[in-house]
């Protein structure tokens, strides 16, 4: 059958949208694909220079072209640890609170306040931490005020995301739990969180991809100390992304290729966590509208 | 959203690229540039007295650090850098656009600046510096400092050390300093980036390394001088060349600048001059440009915001906080613009 | 299981006239902690919003309009000013952004539901959406870096690509999600009357979708608004009005917000906060807007 409308254009317009439409899904393969292949390209020379030792060492001393980046993977990390001790039983708190216990009166301003918690840009977050928190409780530039702003940043992250797999519940279950006498708490734990915990896990390891992408907020509060490889949270540190941000401006090729490098890592690293993450809250939904 | 809307977006937006290149021609004169953030207030009143005679030029400075300025002017995406250390010989390959002029502007005191409960007036000797900033020294009341400021009440404070997390003309000036006068005390090195031991904290240019001394109790970092004083710092006096307790001020560091020895393409070092009364942590800056311009405008413009710089804006500098250029030194720089060509 | 236990223990209906009973008491710990959880949600919240609300309104609205209007001083440990240069780099860049990145990311989502559905090409593209989603915003930043302010140096428009990529996976995955809700049966319709697919697309399926795309598109220009480290690869620095998409360096309000939380001068912090207040508001707005089109869908429905 020949493609005409009723107004007798030509089909080429219409198989032209098609392909239009198709190279706009690509563009997304496309610059992926360029940002993979760039900043893969572009780190290689530290590699070539440092090897498998630029993940192992300790020392970062760029005129001595010496790239030991391992303090700033375990800065990324323990910051992002501190923010998820900080962040999860709170989110979670809160998503069960939400889900269980408020009537809907109370939850729609709870899910505004979300909202606008998820709304503030994390440069004023880093503004607010670093003039006001900071100055607080002897927190100073450390891990610790870090963490607590990266919490504050993926709360509603991971509030919003368990509200929705706690909402699969079903209702079935909660009401027979409280039917044979369980307290409150008691059918959350036999009813909820079992059906829930995948998606769950899922919606702290998201909180937690966020937490370690996050650069600029981290920055300013951080302390930007080099070689600090310790457990003392109230120490001065570094991560990586915070590492580029300050040290871009006059790094030269190597240099350059060094902080590319950190950016390859922090890639690669929040990508896998994210992947899993998503596979995991993708399962658990499907998993919870199948049953 | 019809084809049509569609095609309108489109439009519109192909629209707004091609007229706005049309738009800025219109617009007159930009010149940008950045990197030491020492001689940041300088450049701020500068760019301000000079626009008033030149309303058609845009004059942008970003700071970022010296070592910023002077990949930027190598990359060439700026048109002139602020530097208060040159371009190390290992670096010259990497500059793309030929030969480059060294413009001095000005002579700047770095302060040791402190917060310190209590303290008001500290004297510092090169040697005690040293072992502070590199964690030799760990407490306020420590023997080495009590034993230079008898009578002062010094806390038992821990010491926080500030310094720059980006690679800047004032730490190269700084720790080249500590090199030439705390020799064998001093194990850290010198140059733009330095490893600093690793309990210590970093800020962003000198207006950062000052936000950490005024928020932090007990912190040392070293600042230039107009912007400690303009951040109401404290600062420490340092024993000089002649064993005297110099405070920084724009006399102290004109009297280090008298005896400089400049070199042909205006460089040169103010640091550990001797003389009593000279401050014997001077630093000096440039700006950096090529000699081979290849936009008419922007060397006209150039060459005029130098001009100013290194003649009339210095009347600027004593209010900011900063020595102005020996006479000598300043001719020498007027002389070095004719090298500007446009090619 | 503790169910089980439970109900052997409890022989009968419960007796409510005896002792808390440990059980309930555990539940009402437990019930407390969750309203803690919602006070330590609410604090710090409250106190960003109160610190940016004070500081930042003494500033923004003193003497207004001028905050808006005036040009970011060039000495920055004066006193007054203004943000206006960065407000409308924000608004410029944002703008472009979107410009690029909504007419993109729709048409790109319409392939994928209307044409694509389950192809191989799809699911990789949908999958790769989600990469693209978590990619650290430096990241973005130093690819623009690499790819464009290189070469043809600081711009707003530099600055508005490395938005545009990161807007294009959110406004994909919205899109689609409102593809997804428009019924069957107005697509049936439109081609029972011979309509062409395309034109079924652009004249039917669209506008039922379109005030969910508009919301998620919002959603996306309120967080890119937000965004620094991209910009401060590609944008530069400039303190004075550059109203030039492709020439010259710019500034934006995130930018001016980073460079002047790290400086020891009152007046630049000041100057922060005031900025912090107009971002807050801007992205307030545009998600106040987003939420009246969600809105609208709910009413339709």
């Amino acid at each position: 059958m020949q493609e005409l409308d009723l107004r007798g254009n030509k089909a080429y317009l219409d198989r032209a949208f098609r392909w239009s439409a198709a190279g706009a899904a690509a563009l997304v393969l496309l610059i992926l694909g360029l940002i993979a292949v760039t900043i893969t390209g572009r780190s290689l020379p530290v590699f070539h220079e440092m090897g498998l030792k630029f993940f192992t060492t300790t020392r970062w001393s760029p005129p001595d072209a010496l790239f030991g980046a391992l303090p700033f993977i375990w800065g990324t990390a323990f910051t992002a640890l501190i923010a998820l001790v900080i962040a999860v039983p709170i989110s979670l708190g809160m998503a069960l609170f939400m889900t269980q216990v408020a009537p809907p009166a109370i939850r729609r301003p709870m899910v505004y306040m979300i909202d606008l918690l998820a709304g503030v840009p994390s440069v004023v977050f880093g503004l607010w931490g670093v003039l006001v928190l900071s100055q607080h409780f002897g927190l100073g530039r450390s891990f610790l005020t870090a963490g607590i702003i990266l919490a504050i940043m993926i709360i509603p992250i991971i509030t919003s995301l368990s509200r929705e797999v706690i909402e699969t519940t079903p209702p079935g279950d909660k009401e027979g739990a409280l039917a044979l006498g369980c307290t409150r708490w008691e059918m959350i734990g036999a009813a909820v969180v079992p059906h829930s915990a995948g998606g769950l896990v899922g919606a702290v390891m998201l909180g937690l991809g966020r937490a370690m992408g996050e650069t600029i907020a981290a920055a300013l509060v951080i302390g930007s100390a080099l070689g600090q490889l310790t457990l003392h949270p109230l120490s001065p540190g570094n991560s990586m992304p915070a590492v580029i941000a300050n040290e871009w401006g006059e790094a030269d090729t190597l240099h350059k290729s060094a902080l590319i490098a950190l950016a390859v890592t922090l890639f690669v690293i929040t990508i896998v966590v994210n992947l899993i993450a998503t596979a995991i809250v993708q399962r658990s939904m499907r998993r919870a509208q199948g049953l | 959203m019809s084809k049509s809307s569609i095609l309108t977006w489109a439009l519109a937006v192909v629209g707004l690229g091609l007229t706005a290149p049309r738009l800025a021609s219109a617009a007159g004169t930009t010149l940008n540039g950045s990197g030491s953030t020492l001689s940041k207030p300088y450049q701020e009143v500068a760019i301000e007295e000079f626009k008033k005679s030149h309303k058609d030029l845009t004059i942008n400075y970003g700071g970022g650090g010296s070592g910023k300025g002077r990949q930027d002017l190598a990359d060439m995406v700026v048109d002139f850098a602020g530097s208060d250390s040159p371009y190390k010989e290992a670096d010259m390959v990497k500059i793309k656009g030929g030969e480059v002029l060294y413009f001095p502007i000005l002579l700047g005191p770095i302060t040791v600046s402190f917060n310190v409960t209590g303290v008001d007036k500290l004297n510092l000797s090169p040697e005690t510096i040293a072992k502070i900033f590199q964690r030799d020294i760990k407490k306020w009341n420590d023997k080495a400092i009590a034993a230079e400021n008898a009578g002062a009440k010094l806390p038992d404070e821990d010491i926080v050390v500030a310094h720059r997390a980006d690679g800047s003309g004032t730490t190269q000036n700084f720790t080249e300093y500590l090199n030439g006068a705390a020799k064998g005390v001093w194990k850290l090195k010198s140059g733009s980036t330095v490893e600093w031991p690793a309990d210590t904290q970093a800020g962003q240019g000198n207006g950062g390394v000052a936000q950490i001394v005024k928020s932090t109790k007990g912190a040392v970092g070293y600042v230039d001088l107009s912007d400690a004083k303009a951040s109401g710092l404290k600062f420490a006096s340092v024993k000089n060349q002649a064993g005297k307790f110099v405070d920084p001020t724009t006399a102290a560091a004109s009297a280090a600048g008298d005896g400089i020895e400049v070199k042909p393409n205006l460089l040169f070092s103010a640091l550990n001059a001797k003389g009593d009364k000279s401050y014997p942590i001077t630093c000096q800056t440039w700006v950096i440009v090529y000699a081979r311009q290849t936009d008419k405008a922007k060397a006209e413009a150039l060459k005029a915001y130098l001009k100013f710089l290194v003649k009339d804006g210095q009347k600027l500098l004593s209010e900011i906080d900063y020595a102005p250029l020996p006479r000598s030194l300043g001719d020498k720089a007027l002389k070095q613009l004719e090298k500007i060509q446009v090619k | 299981m503790q169910l089980a236990q439970e109900t052997e223990v409890a022989a009968g209906p419960p007796d409510l006239t005896a002792k808390q009973s440990w059980r309930s008491v555990k539940s009402g710990i437990m019930t407390s902690l969750m309203i803690a959880s919602v006070v330590a949600i609410a604090a710090p919240l409250i106190a960003v919003v109160w610190a940016v609300l004070t500081r930042g309104a003494s500033v923004a609205f003193h003497d207004f309009p001028d905050f808006f209007i005036k040009d970011v001083p060039n000495i920055a440990r004066r006193p007054g000013g203004g943000m206006g240069p960065a407000i409308m780099g924000t608004l410029m860049v944002t703008g472009a952004a979107t410009a690029i990145a909504v007419p993109l990311g729709v048409l790109g989502a319409v392939y994928l539901h209307e044409y694509g559905g389950k192809n191989n090409f799809s699911r990789l593209v949908r999958f790769m959406s989600t990469v693209m989603s978590g990619v650290p915003s430096i990241v973005m930043g130093l690819f623009i870096y690499i790819v464009w302010t290189l070469h043809f140096g600081y711009s707003a428009f530099g600055g508005a690509l490395a938005l545009a990529c990161l807007m294009l996976p959110v406004v994909i995955g919205a899109t689609e999600q409102m593809l997804r809700l428009v019924p069957n049966h107005l697509r049936e319709a439109s081609y029972a009357l011979g309509t062409s697919k395309s034109r079924t697309i652009s004249t039917v399926v669209l506008p039922a979708a379109l005030p969910g795309i508009v919301s998620g598109s919002l959603l996306a220009v309120a967080r890119a608004a937000g965004e620094t480290a991209p910009l401060l690869f590609a944008v530069g620095a400039a303190n004075e009005y550059n109203p030039h998409l492709f020439q010259e360096a710019n500034t934006a309000l995130s930018i001016q917000i980073f460079g002047n939380a790290t400086s020891s001068f009152v007046a630049a912090q000041d100057r922060a906060w005031g900025a912090a207040l107009t971002l807050v508001l801007v992205t307030f707005l545009a998600t106040l807007a987003a939420r009246v089109f969600t809105a609208r869908i709910a009413r339709k429905r």
